[in-house]
């Protein structure tokens, strides 16, 4: 900074023609330098110590430390905009509306979009968006280093102009031969590709269009064709439901495409005293399963039959009185149905079109207004006799062409060989896909296609309600969609953006505007609306064929994970080491067995020296098909029946680590998940499981997940702080008086500025994990692999506990401690304790760091490096901790993660924090922790000063609900509510003082800024 | 320290016809003699431990603690049990050397100095514990008060880890300035009988100039009670800091009142049974059995057998505690401690901390130098098993039975360990063979009041 100030320097400048002033000015040095004397001076010159070869040794020194001065570390650049975008403000995120449809998952989104990088996926809540742990997980398979980065041609690389020329010869030939062409895909529920398919008929003639589920709906779209007209699935709005009964849905997991935990969670928080009632009725241990207020272990024969009984008593006014308790438990369901009228529904995950006939029928005989049979949904389109028939034609050498998009059938079908057969008799096979997966190595043409975030489209996931996909990033690789191909295969020169934005204007936007319905990523049309028509079907002969349908003593129930779903995105690694909501094991599928088969068996679970799980391993034989599986002792399984799961034991184009478990698909005969006629045998050796909780019952805890009556609950004569929701009490000075009201510390005043608080709803959360995988995005949580997981050092900063119980509920655990009197008796009663019970009561609890106001992390690190921020939050400096581990001793929720090795940029956990290209989807606003630091839960932060910046900005205060963690907007069952306590508007403030809520071991002093809610369980039985 | 008037029925502390300069030939003899085959082996045995247990630190440091068996509800084990282990058997050379000399116990004379290096030796390893066990090592200036750039950021002076580094740290300076003031004479004494210049110049450096001037001893006595005044309040306060690791945090088996007066008995009880293990060989190898006694040996036992029993009722009460606590939490803690998946542990524990000094009634059995030597090798393996024991079993299974898990060592855990194991006797032998190993000055002081030939010559032979 320049300054105007003239200092005086000596008296003299006063005088204004002062000599010495002026000869001060001119001269720099008032005084002569002595050169001359210095170097005139021969005999001084050489009598002075330093010589020539000192002179040169400093001259050497000096350059040699000049030049080392100047080198540097290696450079990484950072290339500032020339031009910048208009739309792009380094440091702030874009948010983008679009759609995932990737033939298994189907939701609006909202996508983040940091400096042209997508990194996190977010449901798009003014579209009724949802999202779950895949869909979360997505935006890490855009970055995925496996994908395939240009089209093939058997193998070899091909130009896309080369690829174009010889397919639609060879297309041409076909048609001229008057082969049919077959266009096998996934689920296509896009209205604009549908109409390139039939453009392509045009153009080559004789194109038949096979879409094919993974997963197969297609008995509950042949039953709802039949009664309905259309083959499409009915929308269940779980909120309206007084009464739910399902007999082996697991609708809270992927049954009939999921999505239901937001109405099913809203019926399931008691309001004005009322909460709906969820019977189950199921073999496996499902998600939904273990959020029912009653579950009954019926194998999968047994369910047909449960079906037919319940169809019976609602619809026939049947009953039966036989006294088993699976009678018992079906005659009280039936007449809770019926007391609900038309608040009651049925579900059923049985895959025969008889049974979902059944359920339908039962539904309209109820006049149920929960099943909605006009908006219906086309997220499940798949047609197995279609498939099957395609199959017969492509080894019969009846198919000219076979066109693979959206679908990895290689993989996926049961009778793969016949289909890779079949492939090799059709005169062209071409298959689109953005994997190195099984198919696209087993066909002449593989053409690579982009992820949906680098691509257009449309989707109509609900009748009459339209989702556009738009790209959020460039192509990554010389990809082109498949839809572009039509396009240029069909003779056309438009791009598929201008199709699709011509056939949206012509057909779908009725005169509205383009741009808005983009922004939007939604567009309702009113146009569409029509009512469903009613068709006569006769209910009885189907309830006399299914009856028919014969079991076997031990029966295989096939489910997908809601980890890795159908398989498709096996090699991402937040979804590998997402631990199954029920099992709690990462990186496998296993058999799931009860734990008397297993005894009969011989199979076990044992725990080595370090805790982590180990399972026999058992061979599985179902028609004629056999593999080695390792046995998993599950809590609940019916006896008799077995679980497996989908998805798993793809090699195809996977990194080493991710090639886990075994692939189920081939048991899938028929596209039947139950299948009767299992045979096992034990055999040698043992497999390794990565389980993230190791034990499985609460101990009789109760004040970790308190539980209630509905009944109890609306006693309003009770005193919720002494009954239901008990406060622990310490003695003071001789009085009772609630431990909260005891403290050692001097108390801040928290009630200035912003103070965060974070409520779960345990009758909310249904334990489905979006949020593990949200915060897994948003904080740069690091993968760890399977074996470290087995040495019990996941990463995870949330997590779902799981707890079965050891009695029929939890309550009785708690009867069971109180009863255990006395040394011995105290120990039996622990040891009892530690086995869960048959049948188990479920629990599940998210867990992360609860930012105690009096955080007993805080007092004990050494160099300050944890300590409390004014808002409430419990703060990790990372840069400042050394690594001591006392703080995560002290925790007594164990929400402390130690990055115990390097993770990011170290072979040795080559997943996505190792790979240039994995690393794009990283959060730039959280740092990457370096080895030896403790991580945890920041209760995002980042999130929050954004949004006080924002408001800031604005020149606004913060608007009402306006603050949200990751987990929070992942949560679209509204378990979890994030807010800011000292803003009486706030949803979160009244939920913290709900008679519901409650904090997680509140005796130990902590004061959590985590609010729990009590779990209230329905137990009415009529 | 002059000569004092000693009963006559008290056994001499100094056997055999020992004279001044039989003193100064016996304690100077290891030094000045030549190293044995096996000093030798021993030597090599220790060494190659040591450059293993180097190893397997730089191994650690160079990946990062995974390489260790902890987890994630497991967060210390082995090198926090290692630590108080360490800090535990250094707490007997300032009991010998401080308490002992404020009560005037003469018979600490014949140990205090082998006593006190076993102390500073220990603390060093017990000190680089808390160091390794760091994530980030190359960091670990943070945790000292030190005067920085980065504005208010200090060290969190609530914090336990951080009063363990005070105490540690005062703990090894005051000890080893008492034992060097100690050793001040004696090195004198080497350094005048040193024949070689290069040894008489190292002594000498060593001796900081002693001339023995009565000034010199006048001087040398006060600092010695000085320092004795230091030494005494740490020789409980160090232990007590170390208890409050744990006794101050919230996590049941940890939280525990009981814990400094516990400790400090257990670090008494496991120094004295070291100084029995070092001693019993040491007396032999060397040719010391006329100052170190049996008599020595059997105080020490009385000790071990007293502080055994101190602790033994530490954790009896720990258990009724825990039982009339009423809380929950508290009771599964120690039931899962002696009944859970580490009861092989608490059984290690209770049989030999308990149990083996109880044997010590004996009058037979603690005068057996066998049985000594065997009882204080137990007793060192069973106050391992308890701090193992209150750390990994309070950890393992705490509030949350969903974070529940075992611990299970790596092979660098085990090397760790026995590298500093490796490194004591480095050091210790290394020590026995350049160090006057008794504090001959001060024996020579008791010379005539307690040796064999003196008590003879007064009182004639009684026996």
């Amino acid at each position: 900074m320049a300054s105007n100030k003239k200092y005086w320097k000596s008296v003299e400048e006063l005088n204004e023609n002062s000599a010495i002033v002026d000869t001060l000015k001119h001269n720099e040095f008032p005084e002569e330098i002595p050169t001359d004397l210095f170097l005139g001076d021969k005999k001084n010159l050489e009598a002075t110590s330093t010589t020539r070869r000192d002179f040169l040794k400093y001259v050497g020194f000096t350059t040699a430390a000049v030049t080392l001065a100047s080198c540097e570390g290696p450079v990484v650049k950072s290339i500032p905009y020339i031009i910048k975008p208009n739309d792009i403000i380094p440091g702030v995120a874009e948010y983008y509306a679009t759609t995932i449809a990737d033939g298994f998952d189907f939701a609006n989104v909202l996508v983040k979009v940091r400096e042209g990088r997508p990194i996190k996926i977010e449901p798009n809540k003014d579209a009724n968006g949802a999202t779950n742990a895949r869909v979360q997980a997505s935006v890490l398979s855009l970055y995925d280093s496996h994908r395939l980065k240009g089209p093939k041609a058997n193998s070899a690389e091909i130009s896309w102009n080369e690829a174009d020329q010889q397919i639609i010869a060879k297309l041409n030939e076909i048609k001229a031969a008057g082969l049919p062409i077959a266009v096998l895909t996934g689920t296509i529920a896009s209205p604009s590709t549908k109409k390139l398919i039939a453009k392509l008929n045009e153009t080559f003639e004789n194109v038949a269009h096979v879409e094919y589920d993974a997963v197969s709906e297609s008995a509950a779209l042949d039953a709802f064709e039949l009664m309905y007209g259309t083959r499409a699935l009915p929308d269940y709005h779980l909120e309206k439901a007084e009464v739910i009964v399902s007999v082996g849905a697991d609708f809270l997991g992927n049954w009939q495409g999921g999505g239901f935990e937001a109405g099913y969670s809203k019926g399931r928080v008691p309001t004005n005293g009322k909460m709906s009632r969820h019977i189950q009725f199921e073999s496996n241990m499902s998600l939904s399963g273990a959020n029912a207020d009653k579950r009954m272990m019926v194998k999968p024969s047994e369910q047909i039959q449960t079906l037919i009984k319940l169809y019976q008593a609602v619809v026939n006014g049947v009953v039966s009185t036989e006294s088993t308790p699976l009678n018992v438990a079906i005659q009280k369901a039936a007449a809770q149905l019926k007391t609900a009228g038309s608040k009651g529904i049925v579900l059923t995950g049985i895959q025969e079109k008889n049974a979902q006939i059944l359920a339908l029928a039962i539904n309209k005989a109820l006049n149920s207004e929960v099943l909605d049979v006009s908006a219906t949904k086309n997220i499940r389109k798949g047609n197995d006799a279609d498939v099957a028939q395609l199959i017969a034609d492509m080894n019969e050498g009846k198919i000219g062409a076979v066109i693979i998009y959206n679908s990895n059938p290689v993989y996926t079908l049961p009778n793969s060989a016949a289909f890779v057969e079949g492939l090799k008799k059709v005169k062209l096979s071409v298959a689109f896909s953005m994997q190195d997966n099984e198919t696209a190595n087993a066909v002449q043409y593989t053409l690579a296609t982009p992820h949906y975030l680098e691509s257009w489209g449309d989707v109509e996931i609900k009748k009459g309600q339209f989702s556009l996909i738009q790209p959020t990033i460039k192509t990554l690789f010389n990809t082109r969609q498949f839809q572009d191909s039509l396009l240029a295969w069909t003779g056309s020169t438009a791009t598929y953006y201008d199709f699709l934005k011509e056939t949206w204007n012509a057909e779908i936007l009725g005169g509205k505007s383009w741009n808005q319905a983009l922004h939007d990523g939604v567009f309702t049309s009113d146009a569409a609306q029509s009512s469903a028509i009613s068709l006569e079907v006769d209910v009885e002969t189907a309830a006399t064929e299914l009856e028919a349908v014969k079991g076997s003593d031990l029966e295989l129930e096939l489910y997908v994970k809601i980890g890795l779903g159908d398989g498709q995105m096996a090699n991402n690694p937040w979804l590998q080491e997402f631990p199954d909501p029920i099992t709690r094991t990462s990186w496998d599928n296993y058999l799931t067995m009860s734990k008397a088969d297993a005894i009969a068996l011989g199979a076990v679970n044992n725990h080595v020296a370090n805790g982590a799980l180990n399972g026999s391993l058992v061979e599985l034989t179902v028609n004629g098909v056999s593999e080695i599986l390792p046995v998993l002792i599950q809590p609940g399984q019916a006896k008799g029946s077995l679980g497996l799961a989908l998805g798993y034991g793809r090699k195809q184009g996977l990194k080493a680590e991710m090639q886990t478990g075994k692939n189920a698909y081939p048991f899938y005969k028929d596209f039947k998940n139950f299948q009767p006629n299992v045979t096992l045998k034990l055999s040698a050796g043992e497999h390794e499981f990565a389980c993230v909780q190791l034990q499985n019952t609460l101990m009789g805890r109760g004040d970790i997940i308190k539980e209630t009556t509905l009944e109890t609950y609306n006693d309003n004569s009770l005193d919720p702080k002494h009954t239901w929701n008990k406060l622990p009490m310490v003695s003071l000075d001789h009085n009772e008086v609630e431990a909260t009201s005891v403290d050692l510390w001097e108390s801040f005043d928290r009630s200035i500025g912003h103070h965060f608080n974070l409520s779960i709803d345990l009758n909310a959360c249904s334990g489905c994990g979006a949020c593990v995988i949200a915060c897994h995005a948003e904080n740069n949580v690091p993968v760890v692999g399977k074996a470290e997981i087995r040495r019990s050092r996941d990463m995870h900063w949330l997590r779902i506990d799981r707890y079965y119980s050891h009695e029929e509920d939890f309550e009785g655990d708690n009867e069971v401690k109180e009863n255990g009197k006395g040394a011995m008796g105290f120990k039996k009663a622990m040891d009892a304790l530690e086995d869960p019970s048959e049948n188990p009561s479920v629990a599940f609890q998210p867990v992360m760091c609860q930012h105690c106001n009096h955080a007993p992390c805080e007092t004990v690190c050494p160099v300050a490096a944890t300590s409390h921020g004014r808002q409430g939050q419990n703060q990790m400096a990372y840069n400042r901790c050394v690594g001591t581990r006392y703080c995560a001793n002290n925790c007594p929720y164990k929400v402390r993660r130690f990055n115990w090795f390097e993770y990011p940029n170290n072979s040795k956990f080559d997943y996505h924090m190792n790979d240039d290209l994995g690393k794009m989807v990283l959060n730039p606003d959280v740092v990457v922790r370096s080895r030896g630091v403790m991580e945890k839960c920041s209760m995002c932060i980042q999130m929050t000063q954004a949004t006080i910046l924002k408001a800031k900005k604005e020149g606004r205060p913060v608007n009402t609900n306006e603050f949200e963690t990751a987990c929070s907007n992942a949560c679209t069952a509204g378990a979890m509510v994030f807010g800011d306590v000292n803003k009486q508007e706030d949803t979160v403030k009244s939920l913290a003082e709900d008679k519901r809520a409650y904090h997680l071991l509140e005796h130990v002093g902590t004061k959590p800024n985590v609010v729990y809610h009590v779990k209230v369980r329905n137990t009415q039985e009529a | 320290m002059s000569s004092h008037y000693e009963a006559p029925i008290r056994r001499p502390l100094i056997d055999g016809d020992k004279s001044y300069h039989d003193i100064s030939v016996d304690v100077a003899a290891p030094v000045e003699g030549k190293a044995n085959k096996l000093w030798w082996i021993a030597f090599s045995i220790a060494l190659t431990a040591f450059l293993w247990g180097i190893g397997c630190i730089v191994y650690t440091i160079g990946t990062g603690i995974g390489v260790w068996g902890l987890n994630k509800t497991v967060g210390w084990a082995w090198d926090i049990t290692n630590f108080v282990w360490w800090v535990g058997i250094g707490h007997a050379g300032t009991l010998i050397s401080a308490v002992l000399l404020l009560f005037r116990q003469k018979w600490r004379m014949g140990i205090n100095r082998s006593a006190e290096a076993m102390t500073i030796f220990s603390v060093i390893q017990a000190g680089l514990f808390p160091v390794i066990h760091m994530g980030r090592v190359w960091n670990a200036h943070f945790v000292l008060p030190l005067p920085n750039q980065f504005g208010t950021l200090w060290t969190n002076f609530n914090s336990p880890l951080l009063w363990d580094v005070f105490a540690i740290s005062t703990y090894l300076s005051v000890s080893l300035v008492f034992w060097w003031t100690g050793l001040l004479p004696d090195f004198a004494m080497l350094r005048d009988r040193a024949i070689r210049p290069f040894q008489k110049k190292i002594y000498g450096l060593l001796s900081f100039g002693w001339t023995g001037r009565a000034k010199d001893w006048q001087r040398f006595e006060e600092v010695s009670l000085v320092l004795a005044g230091l030494a005494t309040p740490l020789v409980l306060s160090v232990h007590t800091i170390v208890s409050f690791d744990f006794a101050t945090s919230v996590i049941p088996g940890w939280h525990t009142t009981i814990f400094p007066p516990y400790f400090v008995a257990g670090a008494v009880f496991s120094g004295f049974a070291m100084v029995n293990t070092l001693l019993i060989i040491m007396r032999k190898v060397s040719n010391l059995e006329a100052y170190i006694t049996e008599q020595h040996i059997e105080l020490m036992n009385i000790v071990i057998m007293i502080t055994g029993s101190i602790v033994g009722c530490a954790y009896i009460t720990e258990l009724f505690i825990a039982w009339y606590s009423g809380v929950e939490y508290e009771q599964y803690a120690f039931l899962n401690r002696a009944t859970g998946p580490y009861w092989w542990a608490y059984l290690f524990m209770m049989s030999c901390n308990v149990f083996s000094p109880q044997f010590m009634w004996f009058k037979r059995l603690r005068t057996s130098i066998t049985f000594s030597f065997i009882i204080s090798i137990v007793v060192n393996i069973g106050m391992w098993f308890e701090r193992f024991v209150i750390i990994v079993t309070s950890l393992h299974r705490d509030y949350l039975p969903s974070s529940w898990t075992m611990f299970s060592p790596t092979f660098v855990d085990i090397g760790i360990f026995i590298g500093t194991i490796g490194f004591f006797f480095v050091l210790f032998l290394l020590y026995a063979r350049t160090f006057p190993v008794i504090a001959q000055a001060e024996v020579k002081s008791i010379l005539k009041s307690s040796g064999e030939k003196y008590k003879k010559l007064r009182y004639g032979n009684h026996e």
